[in-house]
């Protein structure tokens, strides 16, 4: 099997769904180092910062944002067939985003919301991350990524490790940082117990509860944590809400979550997305320990 | 749905373009399907008939993400962690209106030093945001590049400056808010957490080199060459007698114009367009207008601070920046030293509030408020209910006010690039499109509640 | 002041404090003590007395904690808050390693401790135990980590006795407070209107002389010790320890455990805020090249999901419900075995810090109920579970030494660093599994016993146990199957390239145990590199032992390894010979099936034999039953266990198998030494 990585040149792209874009500028912000391994690194794709196009192939696509237009759901499907490893980065591509509140919406209920004249907007029903559409390498999570995670994953590519990504919740990130814990202490609101692990526990350390914006860890106890919250005093209208955030859709909080204009009690459920990632070449191992299904060396 | 294939073309919007000419001259099209080094996904259709326009189209086409429906039913501080994520480059505009906008319904007073941290959190995005066009996006077209990657290899040092300033702007940001991007600790009446005085004084090396950084950057800007151009559209930005423009101050205008910033939409209003994704927005007497670095220099330069205001008179150019969208990148270098000196400033004078958060009663109304986003005027509008939710939302973003203007501008431009090659012609066009800094996330929604759901 | 009768204690005026804060940082040394931050009593580094919490006091419960205003300006009138002293003496992150290649060599450079002095002030009896339940963890062991022993050595530790207490507290049922009574320098006791102190080392003492200080009055010290027994009395004795290291294990099968792992959260709180908890995982950080990189130590917890798994993905660990087993049962029971105390202190930190407040002290009430209750439930059984251990009960814990003098101690790392070797030939030995003869190597490590593994290191991979497969006097061989990247990178390595090698580890096969004795060898796929030295050994000292017989199980003819060893055994006339395969096709003419086949039918008598059996666990249980049935005694069947292993010293943790740590105890251990262990899910 050998090494999955060569000394050639490593062709990278960067593909833009809807999203904000945070995440790939995440990765405009590792330049420095990036221009460190300008020799070994060609990135051929990256509209928002270079002009000059590619349309394939790909050692690595980075994808960021959800599928949620009829168009971005084939040309991920294009995407994938040009790509020899594809990962997901950021909430919107791993889970579908904010923007999959729309997903418990009836139809086009919001479209009409938004747009005086919704027959111009051509968008799909729901907000979907790319594992729901074609098979994933590995996934960087986080609304926005970590730059630390994102650079830990370039360079496992190049040397052809696995990438060294804490798999835990936020909590471990929180001790490690010294933060008190704001449940405890104040009884707060936080996410951190079943959230992964992976943003450096910023939120706590800010004084504030984590929201969950690097989705459920594994295993994410989220009933045990909701008969906490409602111990508080804390109603089922406000639990709801605050698992309806930017990972609502991610399976382990998606039946947890109330946006406030629901009106199905869970959207439509697509392919388990962990059943679609395959971390790696075949007989290679993953890229990545972030997946929920894979193991450590 | 890239652009309009329907007789008729573009909705009746200024410089939507529906001229008709009756010459039988063969029809020149320019088309570029996305537009590359812009934050976001749009195209670009210019048709002509000789000297004549008859199509310029800016068309945006990034997905819908329905943000007006996403913060209904929720509480404000819920909004501000939502907003944020509209844009990846300017989330701390998104808060900043935002939370200024709720402060506003609500009677919130601030502690003086959160207001002066809002500033200097609002310095660490323009610095960010300026720092990243100017130089990773717009230098390459001054000095023949197709992108900073290519720039780097024979500029390396230039781009490594771009770099430092872009991580001055980051490093604000992350003291003041957790990380760069969608910053964590922006409440309602102030911030989570307020630094420690140690946090900021460690900028201090980082802001010393910014700034310096930041004059190198107008002096280079300074030396670009442009292409001729006269202004279509007036000038629009915020003004405050005191300080340059971010969070307070009233909207102005190069002819005349002085409101208070909740009355946006006394003098402003949204439409759609077919083809777009986006709103534009008017002005009431339905001309087009331009917001952004070059309007704010041109309204409110008395305010700079004396470094940036030193800068802009040795250019020379600051009547040229009020009419030739080109000179934009000379505007953001001046900002940019704006940003790094103020902040220079606040940091070295930094003492931790006694109150980093005030308590506040949510209370119904409209909430109304616009800060000065990089790109420029940024307004939000919240409808709130007896539980103080969130039941209506407008959020008007620089870039869907431009668009018009950006099109006017491509009427006004595209005659003098006919006698380029096709290739040359179109990347002189681009090169146009780009001096806005057209930030397309952000103007991928909006808007007016008009069609209530269903 | 209890305990301390021929002690001076002497009086310092509560108006002086200062000058205590000010002798403590003296000649550049940092002072840790308590300080009040974001809602609540943290340890942070204190300049003057002023930052000291005085006045503030604590409550705590379940899931809850919350500062409060006390009614006195006492400074030290609060508990244990969310910080505990392993934060500086165990930091979260530590660099242990910095590993380089330079076209074919690689090179190892352990990282050299130089801790800053410290001096901690307000250490709690309860936390002063949990000081000594990490040293001998970390320290006293047959390997220390040197990062803790350097950072321990410089610490100067001012002790105070608890005149307060929280509804979290049960120190007293773990033998560790509220008094303070040894392992200290300086020990403080607040009274209102000043401290009592004295010393007990001879920088204590250095300090104290230092200070503005009078004599204490009798009165005074009948004051301080009243308080000190009101706490006592206070706390009562809310965990019946007697016994209770043998009810835990006894109750491996309760319900108990899914109950609570409805509720955990599995969020490893309770594991961070915990004084002793000492697991630990390493991670790489390296250039882009991986020319260059520092392996760093950083806290882990037997609560994160893949902190039991190993290559190829089992978890040995799988369910909620296992970790939180492992947790209780290693603080109350196996940590008995492993290090003579309970690994619980008492602090309480575990309760007031789980986020929903699971309390172990009803935990253990109601999985290992005290003896009058549990006369009345059923199904306890004997535990029989590990059987090397005795329960101290409830003697007092061993007690932190005060700043020990640096003793002469070896250079740092020792036995813990990598020393580079050379691979001289590789041979492939299946599609995916391939042998690395390694040259160059350290003598230490050529001296290694059959059965005995190295950790493995590429620079910038993790790294890996091996198991050795051949020793020779110049040669080790290891046979390494590319299970993952980093067994990719070691299968990818070519004669010239440089490895880095710790060890050996383990114990090796107890080939004495077998001397005069018939040998039966049972190995299951790659379960025959680690015994290919051993049937090595036997044949060449093949008088010393009876009958051997060797029998060997492959999946399929295609993952046959060393086969011109096989081969040769084969030819043998002194040795009893079998393979077979799982499956195979027409062109396999040997047999087919599971390796028990080859002897449940044979018809030697095993009462006076000696086994060595190595494979899957699986195979390794079916194997142990049919050799138990031929008569073997568990004392001589000896199999040997996988493990997740980062260390390979005892000193990460994850390898735990209740009461033993694989990678030095074993990875070989007698069936009877596994007890219940041996096939049990979940451990």
């Amino acid at each position: 099997m050998g090494r999955p990585t060569t000394a050639a040149r490593l062709r990278v792209g960067v593909a833009r769904f809807t999203s904000c874009g945070g995440c790939q500028l995440t990765l405009a912000g590792l330049h420095e180092a990036l221009l460190a391994v300008a020799d070994r690194v060609d990135i051929v794709e990256f509209a928002e910062v270079l002009s000059p196009r590619s349309s394939g192939p790909y050692d690595l696509l980075l994808v960021e944002g959800s599928v949620s237009t009829p168009d971005q759901a084939r040309r991920i499907s294009e995407l994938r067939r040009q790509a020899r490893l594809l990962v997901t980065i950021g909430a919107c591509a791993t889970t579908g985003g904010i923007q999959a509140l729309r997903n418990w919406s009836d139809g086009d209920a919001w479209r009409a919301a938004v747009y005086p004249q919704p027959q111009f907007i051509h968008a799909l029903r729901t907000s979907t991350p790319i594992s729901e559409h074609v098979t994933v390498d590995a996934l960087l999570r986080g609304c926005p990524i970590d730059p630390g995670q994102l650079a830990e994953l370039v360079t496992a590519l190049l040397v052809g490790r696995r990438a060294q990504l804490l798999d835990a919740t936020v909590c471990m990130e929180c001790k490690a940082r010294g933060t008190v814990c704001l449940i405890s202490s104040q009884g707060a609101p936080c996410l951190g117990p079943v959230t992964k692990s992976g943003c450096g526990a910023i939120c706590p350390a800010f004084g504030r509860a984590c929201y969950g914006c690097f989705g459920p860890a594994h295993p994410a106890n989220v009933e045990a944590l909701k008969a906490q919250f409602a111990d508080q005093g804390r109603s089922d209208e406000e639990i709801g809400r605050l698992f309806a955030g930017f990972t609502a859709n991610a399976p382990a909080f998606r039946a947890n979550a109330r946006p406030p204009l629901a009106v199905l009690d869970q959207p439509p459920v697509g392919p388990e997305p962990a059943a679609r990632i395959s971390h790696g070449f075949p007989g290679v191992p993953p890229l990545t320990a972030s997946g929920d299904d894979d193991a450590r060396q | 749905m890239h652009g309009s294939d329907l007789p008729g073309g573009g909705a009746a919007g200024p410089g939507s373009g529906d001229g008709r000419s009756g010459s039988a001259a063969p029809e020149l099209r320019f088309e570029v399907e996305e537009l590359t080094r812009v934050e976001g996904e749009g195209s670009l259709r210019l048709r002509m008939r000789g000297d004549e326009v008859v199509e310029a189209r800016l068309n945006i086409f990034e997905a819908p993400r329905y943000f007006e429906q996403l913060v209904r039913g929720r509480t404000p501080d819920e909004v501000i962690d939502i907003v944020a994520r509209i844009c990846g480059i300017c989330p701390v505009a998104y808060q900043m209106s935002a939370v200024h906008a709720f402060e506003d319904l609500f009677g919130v007073q601030v502690d003086p030093e959160v207001r002066r941290l809002r500033r200097l959190f609002y310095c660490g995005e323009w610095l960010e945001s300026h720092a990243l066009h100017v130089y990773l996006l717009h230098a390459p077209d001054f000095l023949g590049y197709d992108s900073a990657v290519a720039m780097a290899r024979d500029l390396r040092p230039l781009v490594e400056r771009g770099l430092r300033l872009r991580r001055a702007g980051d490093a604000i940001i992350a003291a003041i808010g957790g990380r760069p991007i969608h910053p964590v600790s922006v409440r309602v009446g102030g911030f989570s957490r307020a630094p420690r005085r140690t946090e900021l004084a460690a900028l201090r090396p980082l802001l010393e080199q910014a700034l310096d950084d930041a004059v190198a950057t107008v002096r280079l800007a300074a030396t670009f060459e442009t292409p001729a151009m006269e202004r279509v559209a007036r000038l629009v930005s915020m003004r405050h007698p005191d300080e340059y423009p971010y969070n307070e101050g009233h909207i102005v205008s190069s002819d005349g114009l002085d409101i208070e910033l909740p009355a946006w939409r006394d003098a402003f209003s949204e439409y759609q367009v077919e083809g777009s994704n986006a709103l534009y927005a008017r002005a009431s007497d339905g001309s087009a207008y331009l917001l952004g670095p070059s309007a704010r220099i041109a309204l409110a330069a008395t305010q700079l601070h004396p470094l940036a205001r030193r800068e802009l008179e040795a250019t020379g150019l600051a009547d040229e920046i009020a009419a030739n969208i080109f000179r934009s990148v000379v505007a953001r270098g001046v900002e940019l030293v704006h940003a790094a000196a103020e902040a220079l400033e606040l940091v070295e004078a930094y003492r931790p509030p006694d109150a980093a958060l005030v308590p506040w009663t949510a209370r119904p109304g409209t909430a109304a408020w616009a800060t000065e986003a990089p790109r420029g005027l940024l307004f939000h509008r919240y409808e709130l209910d007896e539980r103080g939710r969130i039941a209506e939302a407008q959020i008007v973003p620089p870039t869907s006010q431009n668009q018009a203007a950006i099109e006017a501008d491509l009427r006004v431009f595209a005659p003098s690039v006919l006698r380029l090659s096709h290739v040359e012609a179109q990347r002189r066009l681009e090169q146009l499109v780009r001096s806005y800094d057209p930030c397309i996330s952000c103007a991928t929604h909006f808007l007016d509640l008009t069609v209530e759901e269903a | 002041m209890p305990g301390t009768a021929e002690a001076t204690v002497s009086f310092l005026a509560r108006a002086d404090l200062d000058e205590l804060i000010q002798a403590l940082r003296a000649g550049g040394r940092r002072l840790i003590g308590p300080t009040v931050s974001d809602g609540a009593i943290v340890y942070d580094e204190i300049q003057q007395a002023a930052e000291l919490p005085h006045g503030w006091g604590d409550e705590q419960g379940p899931g809850h904690y919350r500062l409060t205003r006390r009614d006195d300006e006492r400074t030290f009138g609060f508990v244990v808050g969310p910080t505990s002293w392993k934060r500086f003496t165990f930091p979260p992150t530590v660099p242990l390693w910095r590993a380089r290649r330079d076209g074919t060599e690689v090179s190892f450079e352990s990282a050299e401790p130089e801790p800053a002095p410290l001096a901690f002030l307000g250490v709690r009896g309860c936390e002063l135990a949990a000081l000594g339940v990490q040293d001998r963890v970390l320290r006293d062991g047959p390997f220390a980590d040197a990062d803790f022993r350097a950072r321990r050595a410089n610490a100067l530790i001012v002790a105070v006795e608890c005149t307060t207490s929280a509804s979290t507290c049960f120190c007293t049922s773990m033998g560790t407070g509220p008094e303070v009574r040894a392992g200290y320098d300086l020990r403080l006791t607040e009274l209102d209107e000043g401290f009592l102190l004295d010393a007990a080392s001879d920088a204590g003492t250095a300090i104290l002389q230092r200070l503005p200080v009078r004599a204490a009055t009798d009165a005074e010290q009948a004051r301080a010790s009243t308080a000190v027994a009101a706490v006592r009395e206070e706390l009562g004795d809310p965990v019946m320890t007697d016994g209770l290291r043998d009810r835990l294990l006894a109750n491996l099968d309760s319900p108990g455990w899914a109950s609570v792992a409805e509720r955990c959260l599995t969020c490893a709180n309770c594991t961070l805020v915990c004084p002793t908890c000492f697991c630990t995982s390493v991670g790489q950080a390296s250039d882009l090249d991986g020319l260059d990189s520092t392996a760093e130590r950083h806290w882990d917890s037997c609560f994160t999901p893949g902190f039991a798994r190993v290559a190829g993905g089992g978890d040995f660990r799988a369910r909620p419900q296992d970790r939180y087993r492992q947790w209780l049962t290693h603080k109350f029971a196996t940590w008995v075995d492993q290090f003579g105390t309970f690994g619980c202190v008492g602090c309480g930190r575990c309760i007031a810090w789980c986020p929903v407040g699971i309390d172990v002290r009803q935990e253990l009430a109601a999985i290992a109920p005290p003896p009058e209750s549990a006369a009345r439930s059923t199904g306890v059984r004997e535990a029989r579970f590990v059987v090397r251990a005795t329960a101290p009960a409830r003697e007092p814990l061993v007690q932190a030494q005060a700043s020990p003098a640096p003793a002469p101690v070896a250079p740092a790392g020792t036995g813990l660093d990598f020393l580079p070797a050379v691979v001289r030939s590789c041979f492939p030995e299946t599609a995916d599994t391939l042998t690395l003869v390694l040259g160059d190597v350290d003598p230490v490590i050529l001296a290694a016993r059959p059965g005995q593994f190295v950790m493995v290191e590429r620079p910038a991979f993790p790294a890996v146990p091996i198991s050795i497969s051949r020793l020779s006097e110049v040669h080790l061989d290891l046979t390494i199957r590319a299970a993952g990247f980093a067994t990719a990178e070691l299968t990818g390595l070519g004669p010239g390239e440089g490895v880095g090698l710790r060890g050996p580890l383990g114990r090796g096969w107890p080939i004495e145990a077998a001397v005069g004795r018939d040998v039966v060898i049972v190995a299951g796929g790659i379960g025959l590199a680690p015994l290919r030295p051993l049937v090595d050994r036997v044949l060449s000292e093949r008088e010393r032992f009876g009958a051997v017989r060797l029998y060997v199980g492959a999946r399929t003819p295609r993952d046959r390894l060393f086969g011109l060893d096989i081969s040769e055994w084969g030819t043998r006339d002194d040795v009893e010979f079998a393979e077979t395969v799982d499956r195979a096709g027409a062109e396999w003419l040997g047999r087919v099936g599971v390796v028990t086949h080859l002897f449940d039918t044979a018809e030697w008598d095993g009462s006076q034999a000696v086994a060595f059996v190595c494979g899957p666990e699986r195979m390794m249980q079916a194997a142990a039953a049919t050799l138990l049935a031929r008569g073997l005694a568990p004392e001589r069947v000896y199999v040997t266990m996988e493990r997740h292993m980062e260390c390979g010293v005892g000193l990460c943790g994850h390898c735990q198998l209740g009461g033993f740590f694989v990678c030095k105890d074993g990875p070989v251990f007698s069936l009877a030494e596994l007890g219940d262990a041996f096939g049990r899910e979940g451990l």
